[in-house]
């Protein structure tokens, strides 16, 4: 009876050669003028690719824009590939890309991203191929802000698309919504016969089943949603490989400037030398993180790795915070410090781990886990001590001007420590206002130097790009922001030949990018 | 019958709209900003706050739960903050699914715990009767969080005769529904057996025997028959906590049902959609509780309306 049910399941099932990814939340919005959080932001750079893309270096490289010039600081022209197409088939021109950008900047339509755009004062398509671009202030990022995704002219004009409707020049295109909240994606008109036949990304909320799902062979891939405890388990099994590479994802401790303690530089730095940050990337993130010494990865252009360290040293931590009047004979009340963190497990864990060590200093760290809207509002709102979270997709390192400028307090921007210092305002004012990639390599090592000297945020690590797939998907190409493009020239081998890669062993797989120094 | 029916479903109003009340008024007194969650880090205040006007947010709670009470007058419950798509629609996806994971716990809740509890009544102090009582115990005792990976374990990953999660045909539903089932059963074999027991010792059930019917006659048509109404009720209860979602089980094997869209929602803050999954689950339960009131009623006359008693 067990083999007839089985011989039903899945109704209806992806067609032979679907590759089926699952994520861990749906990607909800799927509208790239509105997409904001990750996942759908990965699915839907599938349907609608932009002007440019960021490369794995966070430089901007053409997409359906083939090239473009900057006639003056202010102008751009873009001139889009020649065979440019909707999914559909029709034609994708500048008029369509124009009408996408105007959408955005419409306030009427509230998209999220119009304050990234806010720099455009005007654009037009003088020719089917060309799209001009005019801005209000010289913006050494705005080539950071052309990845969003274009629609047809027509649809663009309304206002958030539901996913069945989203259209745009990428290798695939929506077929269908799925219960769960997932997605079936097919292959664009005219795409390459190499293009696989489907995608199908479902949703399986819970991380085991996530693994369990990638054992029975029915999910074929899963991309930095894997708890790291159950690494080892799927190295060891023949028909899965792990895939460990380089990230982008900045996770890092937060404190609030606005605390007398937390003011003080040494008592910051303290915490820093306090933290045994390889103990918890070896025994919690199983080494699929590596130790940070600022916001930017090492293979980011503008990184600069001649900052000041922060190695683990008790003892050195120790005499600071007994310099800075908070050492282990001080009062209760002083060496008292929340840590506010989100429910996830592993959060919580890392939490533990920071507690047990900061409390090796006399510090009595208290750990709160909210669930997630609730902790956001708390840190938006400068409501905690301590609290660790992450950037992702870190692009232009503009983003530094959000999170370190003086006047980008909540609700402003993202400086939730309320982190002031005149010289770094300087330095990011004048970075963000340069053309010049070497002045502004230059004014970045500075702000580098900088962050890791007052430290208002003090660097825990990046995240790894950890994806566990099948070894029936072939085509895998590791992307640092976990870009999924590959996706478009993978294929899935038919289970018969897949059997035969069963015997190579599970070691040779794994492959490990070592970081450049 | 159809009177009780009636009356139930009249005095289940103001229970519902009472219970949307509640869950207004707390969702919009917990910390937490729907809009924040949903733009993240990219939008700029005045765009936050723009957004905010438009759906909304920035009015009174009382214009807000005015708004949300005129809404419901004529039917329309609103739209998803997140994903701008009528919450009618959105939850009445996902209704189905939850529907076929009850009734299919149901099933295996029943298919167990009727045999099982008839069988330790009626040996009561032999090894069946003990066994059923330890298969109780560890039912109640196995949480589905455990139970529901350990299933795929056994019968999706080694055995590979079963899927591992997801809904699809019949095939999809036999885990989940053995997950919910088994700690169902447990309950309800205890109470059948309890209840047996206990027409058991009834006089009316000496004197059926006295009457030379059969064991099994006595048994089924007699004591199981009056042993009943209390499993109706506990079994009412229990299938209108089903339909409330089962988050848990839900989250294990990705059903997407209506307790997955309320935590979705729960997370993202997400009002609207929220306040229709508590409507539909206030709903689920009334009509629950009113259909093992009329299953009682039919069974036992005593339960029915004074009218209708002779």
């Amino acid at each position: 009876m067990l083999c007839v049910l089985s011989c039903r399941t899945g109704a209806p099932p992806p067609p032979g050669g679907t590759i089926v990814v699952a994520l861990e939340s749906a990607p909800a919005v799927l509208d790239p003028r509105y997409a904001t959080d990750a996942n759908s932001s990965l699915v839907a750079a599938l349907l609608a690719p932009g002007l440019t893309r960021m490369d794995e270096h966070a430089e901007p490289v053409p997409a359906l824009a083939e090239s473009w010039v900057q006639t003056s600081p202010l102008d751009y022209a873009f001139a889009l590939r020649p065979d440019t197409r909707f999914a559909d088939g029709s034609p994708l021109t500048a008029a369509d890309v124009v009408a996408t950008y105007r959408s955005v900047l419409d306030p009427a339509l509230r998209s999220p991203k119009r304050e990234a755009l806010a720099a455009i004062a005007d654009l037009a398509a003088p020719d089917p191929r060309t799209v001009v671009v005019r801005l209000r202030t010289v913006t050494a990022s705005f080539l950071e802000t052309t990845n969003l995704g274009i629609l047809p002219a027509a649809l663009a004009r309304e206002g958030q698309l539901p996913p069945e409707r989203v259209l745009g020049g990428g290798p695939f295109r929506v077929q269908r919504g799925l219960s769960d909240g997932g997605v079936d994606l097919v292959p664009a008109a005219g795409v390459p016969a190499t293009t696989p036949p489907g995608l199908r990304f479902r949703v399986i909320p819970d991380g085991t089943v996530r693994a369990l799902e990638l054992a029975s062979g029915a999910v074929h891939l899963v991309q930095n949603a894997l708890e790291p405890d159950l690494l080892p388990w799927l190295r060891g099994r023949a028909d899965l490989a792990v895939e460990i590479s380089p990230g982008t994802t900045f996770q890092y401790l937060g404190m609030n400037l606005r605390d007398p303690r937390l003011a003080d530089v040494r008592v910051r730095r303290a915490l820093a030398y306090g933290l045994d940050r390889e103990a918890i990337v070896h025994g919690m993130l199983r080494d699929t993180a590596h130790v940070a010494s600022g916001l930017l990865p090492p293979s980011h252009w503008a990184y600069s790795g001649e900052v000041t360290r922060y190695p683990f040293d008790r003892a050195q931590a120790g005499a600071l915070l007994a310099e800075s009047g908070i050492g282990a004979d001080a009062a209760e009340a002083l060496r008292h410090l929340s840590y506010k963190t989100s429910t996830v497990e592993l959060r919580r864990r890392i939490a533990e781990a920071v507690q047990a060590q900061l409390g090796a200093l006399s510090l009595l760290v208290d750990v709160r886990s909210y669930e997630w809207a609730t902790f956001y509002a708390d840190v938006r709102r400068g409501d905690f001590e301590l609290y660790s979270l992450a950037w992702v997709g870190v692009g232009d390192p503009d983003v530094y001007y959000r999170i370190f400028h003086s006047r980008m307090v909540p609700p402003e921007g993202s400086n939730r420590a309320a982190y002031a210092n005149p010289r770094m305002d300087a330095l990011l004012e004048a970075a963000r206002a340069t053309l010049d990639p070497g002045t502004r390599v230059r004014l970045y090592a500075e702000v580098q130097r900088v962050a890791a000297d007052d430290l208002p945020v003090v660097p825990l690590w990046w995240a790894d790009n950890v994806v566990v797939h099948s070894r029936r998907l072939a085509g895998f190409v590791p992307a640092p922001d976990g870009d999924l493009r590959w996706l478009a020239s993978a294929h899935l081998e038919p289970a018969a030949r897949a059997a035969a890669t069963f015997d190579c062993s599970p070691r040779i797989a794994y492959c490990r990018v070592e970081h450049a120094p | 019958m159809t009177r009780l029916a009636l009356r139930r479903t009249f005095l289940a109003l103001p229970t519902i709209v009472a219970a949307a009340t509640l869950v207004f008024l707390l969702v919009h007194v917990v910390p937490g900003d729907p809009v924040d969650v949903m733009l993240g880090e990219s939008a700029a205040s005045v765009d936050r706050e723009a957004l905010r006007h438009a759906l909304a947010l920035d009015r009174p709670l009382a214009a807000q739960y005015a708004r949300f009470l005129a809404g419901l007058a004529t039917g329309d419950l609103g739209r998803s903050l997140v994903s701008d798509r009528p919450v009618a629609r959105l939850v009445a996806e996902r209704l189905p699914a939850t529907l076929e994971l009850a009734f299919g716990a149901l099933a295996v809740a029943l298919a167990i715990a009727l045999p099982l509890g008839v069988a330790a009544a009626a040996r009561p102090g032999t090894w069946l009767d003990r066994g059923a009582v330890g298969f109780s115990l560890l039912g109640a005792a196995m949480p589905s969080f455990w139970l529901g990976p350990l299933l795929i374990i056994a019968f999706a990953i080694e055995l590979r005769i079963l899927p591992v999660s997801g809904r699809g045909g019949p095939a999809h539903l036999l885990l989940p529904a053995c997950t919910l089932g088994l700690g169902m059963a447990a309950i309800l074999t205890r109470m059948t057996r309890a209840s047996l027991l206990e027409c058991i010792g009834e006089d009316y059930v000496r004197t059926a025997r006295a009457k030379g019917l059969s064991r099994v006659t006595v048994l089924a048509r007699h004591a199981l028959a009056n042993a009943l109404a209390p499993v109706v009720t506990i079994l009412g209860l229990q299938f209108g906590a089903l339909l409330a979602g089962t988050v848990i089980t839900e989250t294990i094997f990705a059903w997407p049902g209506v307790g997955r869209l309320t935590v979705e929602a729960i997370q993202a803050r997400d009002y609207p959609v929220l306040q229709g999954c508590i409507l539909a689950i206030a709903a689920g339960f009334v009509i629950a509780s009113t259909l093992a009131d009329i299953v009682n009623a039919a069974l036992d006359p005593r339960t029915r309306p004074p009218s209708r008693r002779p």
